[in-house]
């Protein structure tokens, strides 16, 4: 099997896991729509805070739900040993890892599209015009966060307090990817969006460079008995 | 063992030098008035603050050269610095708040530079806290090393998103930071300060690191004394 | 100057109080030692 093949049958595996029981997805979009209410309560932002504090809401958000969902990344593989069997098969690190981090990525990204829109809803942002942006936006700086957040629930699947070790190790090293999303964003609501808005792309795309390669390249270590 | 000693005797030499050069040798600070003795802080706080990142620094090629050799000597000073950069940390930040009081009047301001670094102070507990949650000690090597390098990489990282954020939304900049101009007596201060800070750390991994192996040594005894069946409590 | 004060005082207090802690479980490891290789002794000539 080559690499790509590898790659695209672990990714479906993870899809198909995630069809049949829904759990992971379901618990994201549910826990994201709870974060909006509590924001809700919590600050009762009228147009212009929401302006201000809107994008930093809306991706607090998403870092939110995609801990929840990146603690199930390796859960279901640990609860079912089915991790040394993956190991045992003759698939590259690599592919593993890729496999993962794009199902990861995936489910975030859905979840995130739900969010935004309920965010727009809620809240009353005024998506439309900078939807182009957004995406883009929204697809750099889910990928780094989702790489960083793999190889990280990799790491403290090994340890005695997983749930609690992942986001202490992710927050710090995947704060790169927050600042500069939310600062695209913030920039993207802005008119005109000014230099900022590219320069925080850029940043995303170089970060999104860096911490896709070296996850990668040090995949192999955590997984090695 | 002579070269223990000498290490020894070295530190405690350049401490008192730099003790010497803070207290007698430098000058007040003019600009502040009353307070400018306080200015006298700067010269630990800021050698305590190198020193962590020397500590992080050798967080990061020990982590790398164990994932290359994979020998505990290697994982051990990993680790023994991650530790020591946890305390020369806790120094920096405790002696800047202290400073930052008297002199700007506000204990925090979350500028780049103090942001990253109490940032990086917090990895370095995270580190740490990875560490103790792992029990299988070749896992524990290994995982630390993967998340010491990420974290390592990570850190100019962050420090350079919060100074272009910043940029975008100023705040309240701590001056003074080395090499705004000094003054030829402080800079040499500063430098004398620097240089025991670091054959501090030094003097200090090292024994951090004998300890470590002695508590190795411990437990390959008990587990030579299990082995010929006896109880060991 | 209390503040001067102070942070010298908190830099040395969090040093020392590290050496101290260092130096306290040097010496419970080397009793140790010492206990096991004497618990090792009397194993092998009982």
């Amino acid at each position: 099997m080559n690499f790509l093949n590898q790659v695209g049958a672990i990714l479906w595996k993870d899809i198909l896991t995630e069809y049949r029981t829904k759990d992971v997805l379901t618990s994201m979009l549910l826990f994201g729509l709870l974060v909006i209410l509590m924001f809700h309560f919590a600050f009762e932002p009228d147009s212009l805070e929401t302006e201000k504090y809107g994008p930093g809401l809306l991706w607090m958000t998403f870092v939110f739900a995609g801990i929840l969902g990146m603690n199930r990344a390796f859960a279901g593989e640990r609860e079912n040993d089915s991790l040394q069997g993956l190991m045992l098969a003759p698939v590259d690190w690599g592919a593993i890892f890729l496999g993962k981090m794009l199902a990861n990525f995936l489910f975030m990204l859905i979840t995130e599209t739900i969010i935004l829109l309920s965010f727009t809803l809620f809240f009353n942002f005024d998506l439309l015009p900078r939807l182009g942006w957004m995406v883009m936006i929204t697809l750099l700086g889910t990928l780094g966060f989702a790489s960083i957040g793999t190889i990280l629930a990799a790491i403290s699947m090994n340890t005695r307090m997983s749930d609690v070790m992942l986001p202490l190790m992710l927050l710090p090293v995947a704060l790169p990817a927050v600042i500069g999303a939310v600062q695209a964003t913030a920039a993207a609501f802005t008119d005109p969006p000014g230099e900022a808005l590219t320069f925080w792309v850029r940043f995303l795309v170089v970060f999104n460079i860096i911490f896709v390669t070296l996850p990668l390249l040090l995949f192999e270590y955590v997984l090695e008995e | 063992m002579r070269s223990h000693n000498s290490l020894a005797i070295l530190t405690f030499v350049l401490m008192l030098a730099a003790l010497y050069a803070i207290f007698i040798y430098a000058p007040t600070e003019r600009t502040m008035g009353p307070i400018g003795e306080v200015q006298r802080i700067f010269y630990f706080h800021v050698s305590a603050n190198w020193t962590t990142f020397l500590a992080t620094f050798f967080v990061f090629l020990y982590s790398i050269l164990f994932l290359m050799k994979g020998t505990r000597e290697m994982d051990i000073r990993a680790a023994a610095a991650a530790e020591l950069g946890t305390v020369f940390g806790a120094a920096g930040l405790i002696s800047g708040t202290i400073w930052a009081k008297p002199v700007w009047g506000i204990w925090w301001t979350w500028d780049a530079r103090l942001t990253s670094f109490f940032l990086l102070w917090l990895i370095l507990i995270g580190y740490l806290m990875l560490r103790r949650v792992v029990d299988s000690p070749g896992q524990r090597a290994k995982l630390s090393a993967v998340f010491g390098i990420l974290a390592a990489v990570d850190v100019p990282i962050v420090y350079m998103a919060n100074r272009w954020w910043r940029t975008q939304h100023p705040a309240p900049v701590i001056a003074g930071g080395s090499g705004s101009g000094l003054d030829g007596q402080m800079a040499l201060t500063l430098s004398i300060t620097l240089v025991a800070f670091t054959v501090l750390y030094f003097y200090l991994w090292r024994m951090r690191c004998e300890l470590e192996r002695t508590g190795d040594t411990v437990e390959a005894l008990q587990r030579q004394l299990q082995t010929q069946g006896l109880e060991v409590r | 100057m209390r503040y001067l004060f102070a942070a010298y005082t908190i830099i040395w207090v969090v040093l020392f109080a590290y050496v101290f802690s260092i130096s306290r479980r040097q010496h419970k490891f080397h009793e140790e030692i010492a206990r096991l290789e004497q618990l090792l002794e009397n194993r092998r000539r009982p």
